[in-house]
C-alpha cells in the first residue's frame, strides 16, 4: 500500500512539474507577443494548393492589439479562413486554458517543446492547438490548431529579424484539400473528356513570406474599417 | 463585283431593322447582367468559391470588370449565335422569299460571287456584334467594377490570373469567340441556300446549336467520341485562354475545327447555289 | 438578212418527272421587237428564265450575240435588260437605292445622274427616295422597267411589263417598246397575253404550247391580213343572215348571238356588205373587227391539242 502511495504521489507530482513548466513556457511566447501593440507589413502570398492555380500575390498585413487584423490587396489573395489573430486572442487569458507539456520533437536543428493547450469553455472556437515551442527563443515554430469552424490547419514559422517580438518572416500554412467539391455548372472544360485523371494530391500550402515590418509606430483604426 | 457585291449587301444589312435586333438584344441584355451584378454580385461570388471557404478565405478585389466580362461570355454562348443567325440566316432565303434573287440572278455576277459577297457580308456583320460584345462586357464592365485579378472556375478547380495577365486573354478570347460566330454565320447562310424562306434557315440553326450543346454538355462516356467533332464544343474554346498554362495545342486543335466547318458549309452552300434552279 | 441576237434551239429542261420544255427553238433578230406567246403553262416563263440564266437548261443551246451564254455569262448578262414575272426589289429600300445596288452589278457603270434620269423617264419622279414597300402595283412595274434600262442594254426582255398599269401607262410603255426598236436600235423581246399590244407592236413573233415552239415568223405573214372575224350589230339578224348567204357565197358559217353577227370575211367585203345592207334597209348599229391575232393564237393552241 506504502509503495502504491509513493507510486501515485511522484507521477501526480511529475504532471504539476510538466504542467508548470509548460505554462512558464508559453507565458514567456505570449510575454513576447505582448510587446506588439501594432504593426504592419508586406507580405508575398504564395498558394500551392491543389484545385487552385494562382501566382503569388504582394499584399500588406496590419494588425493592432488584441483582434483587428487586415490583408489589403487590390490582386486576390488567398489566406487560411482561421485568422491569424485566433491564437493569440485565445492565448492572452491563460483562465480559458490549460497548457500540458507533451514531448519534445526537432525542427531543423532546434529541440522543440511540444506544448498542448486544451480550451477550458466549450464555447470556445479553438478546441486544442498544439504548440512546438523553441525553449531558448520563447517562439513557435509550428503549430496544429482545432477549431469548430475551420477543423485542423497546421502552420509552420520561420524567423529572422523581428523574432524579438515572436513576429516570424516567414508562414506556412498547411491545409487539407479533401472536403473540396466543384459544383457542377457552367464549369465544362471542352479540352477534358469526362474520363480525364482527377487529381489526386490532398494537402496544400499557403506561404506567407512577410518583410517589412514596421513594429509599434502607430496603425490608424480606418485601416480595419471596411 | 465581288466586292461591289459585298458592299451591296452591307447596303441591305443595314437598312434591314432585323439586324439591329442582335445589337439592341445585347445591350439590353449585358445591362441587365452588369445592374444585377452591381446589385447582388457578392452572392454569386460565393456561389464560384463555396467550396473552398470552410477552409480558405479570398481577400481582394474578386467582383471587378475582367470577372463580369467572363461571366457575361460565359452566360451569353447560347444566345449570341442565335442573334448571328437571325441575320445571316435570312441572307439568301430572305431573297428568295422576297423575289429579289431572281432580280439579281439575272445580273452579270457569278454565283460564286454572289454568294461569297453575302459571306463576306455575314462575317462583317459578325464582326461588328463581337465587337459590341467585347465593348459592353469588358469595356463598360471594367467602367462599373473597375479591375483585377480574375477568378475563373473551371472543372479542375479555381484559376486566379494576375490582372496584369488578362488583356492579351481577352484580345484573344475575342477573336476566338468571333472565329465561332463566324462558324454559326457560315452554318446559318449554308442552311439559308437550301431554303426559300426566311424562318427555316434561322430555326434550323437554333435547333443544331441547342442539340448540340445539349450533347457536349452531358458527361456520359458514349459521346466522348462525338463532342470533339461538334461545332458547339469549340465554340466554348475562348474558355481554354483562362487556364494556367493556356492549352495552345487544344486552342489551336479547336480553331483548326472551327475553320473546317466554315470552309465545309461554305463549300456545301456554293456546290448547291451553283446547280440550283432559281425558281422563286 | 438581219444579224440574229438570240438563237434558241432544242431548248428542254425537266423538273423532276414534268418536261417544262420539250423543245423550244426561235430567233431574235437585231430590232426586233419579238412577241413570245403561249398559253399558261406552255414554258415561256421556263424559257426565258434559261435565256437568263436563272435555270440550267437540260440540253439545247442559247446563243445570244453571238455568244454561247454558258461560256461568256457575264459578257452577254451585261447587255440585257430584264424583267421577269413581276418586279421584286428590296421593300426597305428606296426606288434610288434599289437601282443604286443593281447598277453596280450590272456589268457597266451606271452614275447616279442616270439613274435619276432613267427614274424620271419611267414617272417616278419625286418618289426616289420612297421606300419600295410604299409603291403601287403600277409604280412597281415602272420601277421594274427602269431597272431594265438604266444600263443601256441592247436586248431587253420584258415579261408582261404593262400588268398593272392604267391606260395611259401602258400606252407609255407601248412607245416606249417601239421607241426602243426604231429610234435606239434595241432588239425587245416581250412576252403579254396582251395579245392587241403584241399585235400592235411586234414585228415578229413565236408561239410556245406545252414546252414546244409551234410556229415562228414575221406577225403580218402569220396572220394573213386578208381573213378575218367580224361582228354586225342590227335589229334583223335573221335577215340580214339570208341576206348574206344569198349574195356573198363565201360565207355560209355565222354565229349569231341575240342582234350579233359573228363571221369571218375578207378585210375589203366589210364595206360592201354595210353598202348592201343599207341598200336591203337592214339597219346596221355597229361593226366590230374581232382580234386577229387572239383568233389565230387560239386556233394554233387548238390545233396542238
Amino acid at each position: 500500500m506504502k509503495y502504491i502511495l509513493i507510486l501515485v504521489i511522484g507521477l501526480f507530482s511529475g504532471t504539476i512539474q510538466a504542467q508548470d513548466s509548460g505554462n512558464d513556457l508559453l507565458n514567456r511566447v505570449v510575454d513576447k507577443t505582448n510587446l506588439v501593440n501594432d504593426y504592419s507589413a508586406s507580405v508575398i502570398i504564395t498558394p500551392d494548393v491543389p484545385m487552385i492555380k494562382s501566382m503569388p500575390v504582394k499584399a500588406k498585413i496590419y494588425y493592432k492589439k488584441k483582434d483587428k487584423f487586415k490583408v489589403v490587396s487590390k490582386s486576390i489573395a488567398i489566406l487560411p479562413k482561421q485568422g491569424f489573430t485566433d491564437v493569440n486572442v485565445f492565448l492572452s487569458d491563460p483562465k480559458k486554458y490549460m497548457v500540458v507539456e507533451a514531448g519534445e520533437k526537432l525542427i531543423g536543428t532546434v529541440q522543440t517543446k511540444l506544448l498542448t493547450v486544451i480550451a477550458n469553455e466549450s464555447s470556445s472556437e479553438i478546441i486544442l492547438a498544439k504548440l512546438w515551442v523553441d525553449p531558448d527563443k520563447a517562439v513557435v515554430l509550428a503549430s496544429e490548431v482545432t477549431t469548430r469552424s475551420a477543423g485542423t490547419v497546421k502552420i509552420e514559422y520561420i524567423y529572422s529579424n523581428q523574432i524579438r517580438f515572436g513576429l516570424p518572416s516567414q508562414i506556412k500554412f498547411i491545409v487539407n484539400v479533401k472536403e473540396f467539391k466543384m459544383p457542377k455548372s457552367f464549369s465544362s472544360n471542352p479540352h477534358k473528356s469526362s474520363t480525364a485523371k482527377k487529381n489526386k494530391r490532398k494537402v496544400g500550402t499557403i506561404v506567407l513570406d512577410i518583410t517589412n515590418y514596421i513594429v509599434n509606430k502607430g496603425v490608424s483604426d480606418s485601416i480595419f474599417q471596411n | 463585283m465581288l466586292l461591289k457585291n459585298t458592299y451591296n449587301e452591307l447596303i441591305k444589312i443595314l437598312a434591314k431593322p432585323r439586324s439591329y435586333i442582335g445589337f439592341i438584344a445585347l445591350t439590353v441584355l449585358i445591362g441587365v447582367i452588369l445592374l444585377a451584378m452591381k446589385a447582388d454580385g457578392e452572392s454569386f461570388i460565393s456561389f464560384v468559391t463555396s467550396s473552398f471557404e470552410q477552409t480558405l478565405s479570398f481577400n481582394g478585389l474578386i467582383l471587378n470588370g475582367n470577372l463580369i466580362a467572363f461571366i457575361i461570355l460565359q452566360m451569353l454562348i447560347i444566345h449570341v449565335p442565335l442573334l448571328v443567325a437571325l441575320v445571316t440566316g435570312d441572307l439568301v432565303s430572305g431573297e428568295a422569299a422576297m423575289g429579289t434573287l431572281r432580280m439579281m440572278g439575272t445580273k452579270p455576277i457569278s454565283r460564286n460571287s454572289f454568294l461569297l459577297s453575302k459571306f463576306f457580308a455575314g462575317a462583317i456583320y459578325t464582326f461588328f456584334l463581337t465587337v459590341w460584345l467585347a465593348f459592353l462586357s469588358l469595356i463598360i464592365g471594367q467602367y462599373m467594377f473597375g479591375t483585377g485579378d480574375l477568378i475563373v472556375l473551371n472543372s479542375d478547380g479555381l484559376v486566379i490570373i494576375p490582372e496584369n495577365d488578362i488583356m492579351w486573354r481577352y484580345g484573344l478570347a475575342f477573336c476566338l469567340a468571333y472565329l465561332s460566330l463566324l462558324s454559326i454565320a457560315t452554318m446559318s447562310i449554308c442552311f439559308s441556300v437550301f431554303s426559300d424562306n426566311s424562318i427555316g434557315p434561322i430555326v434550323s440553326t437554333m435547333a443544331v446549336i441547342i442539340l448540340f450543346t445539349i450533347i457536349g454538355s452531358l458527361d456520359v462516356p458514349t459521346f466522348d467520341h462525338v463532342q470533339p467533332f461538334l461545332i458547339t464544343t469549340h465554340m466554348a474554346s475562348w474558355r481554354s485562354l483562362f487556364e494556367m498554362p493556356v492549352p495552345y495545342d487544344a486552342i489551336i486543335d479547336s480553331i483548326l475545327i472551327l475553320v473546317f466547318h466554315i470552309v465545309g458549309f461554305t463549300a456545301l452552300a456554293l456546290w448547291w447555289f451553283n446547280k440550283k434552279d432559281i425558281n422563286t | 438578212m438581219s444579224e440574229v441576237v438570240v438563237s434558241v434551239k432544242n431548248l428542254k429542261k425537266s423538273f423532276k418527272d414534268f418536261k417544262a420544255l420539250k423543245d423550244v427553238s426561235f430567233s431574235v433578230y437585231k430590232n426586233d421587237v419579238f412577241g413570245f406567246l403561249g398559253p399558261n403553262g406552255a414554258g415561256k416563263s421556263t424559257s426565258l428564265r434559261c435565256m437568263l440564266s436563272l435555270i440550267d437548261s437540260d440540253d439545247g443551246q442559247i446563243e445570244i450575240f453571238g455568244k454561247s451564254l454558258r461560256k461568256n455569262r457575264f459578257d452577254v448578262l451585261s447587255n440585257i435588260g430584264s424583267i421577269i414575272e413581276k418586279p421584286d426589289f428590296y421593300k426597305y429600300l428606296s426606288a434610288f437605292k434599289n437601282l443604286e445596288i443593281m447598277a453596280r452589278i450590272s456589268g457597266r457603270q451606271v452614275s447616279k445622274s442616270e439613274i435619276e434620269d432613267i427614274i424620271h423617264f419611267v414617272g417616278l419622279k419625286g418618289r426616289e427616295y420612297s421606300k419600295f414597300k410604299t409603291f403601287s402595283h403600277g409604280m412597281k412595274q415602272r420601277l421594274g422597267i427602269a431597272q431594265a434600262l438604266m444600263h443601256n442594254p441592247d436586248l431587253i426582255i420584258l415579261d408582261e411589263p404593262t400588268t398593272g398599269l392604267d391606260p395611259q401607262g401602258i400606252v407609255d410603255i407601248r412607245e416606249l417598246i417601239l421607241k426602243l426598236s426604231k429610234e435606239q436600235g434595241k432588239t425587245v423581246i416581250l412576252s403579254s397575253h396582251q395579245l392587241s399590244e403584241i399585235e400592235m407592236i411586234a414585228n415578229r413573233m413565236v408561239i410556245i404550247n406545252k414546252g414546244k415552239s409551234i410556229i415562228e415568223g414575221d406577225v403580218s405573214e402569220l396572220l394573213n391580213s386578208s381573213q378575218m372575224m367580224v361582228k354586225f350589230s342590227c335589229e334583223e339578224p335573221e335577215r340580214f343572215c339570208d341576206v348574206i348567204s344569198n349574195e356573198f357565197s363565201n360565207i355560209s358559217e355565222f354565229n349569231v348571238t341575240d342582234s350579233e353577227i359573228e363571221f369571218e370575211i375578207n378585210r375589203e367585203d366589210i364595206s360592201e356588205i354595210n353598202a348592201f345592207m343599207v341598200h336591203q334597209k337592214i339597219k346596221i348599229s355597229g361593226i366590230e373587227q374581232k382580234r386577229k391575232l387572239e383568233d389565230y393564237f387560239i386556233k394554233m393552241i387548238q390545233n396542238e391539242d
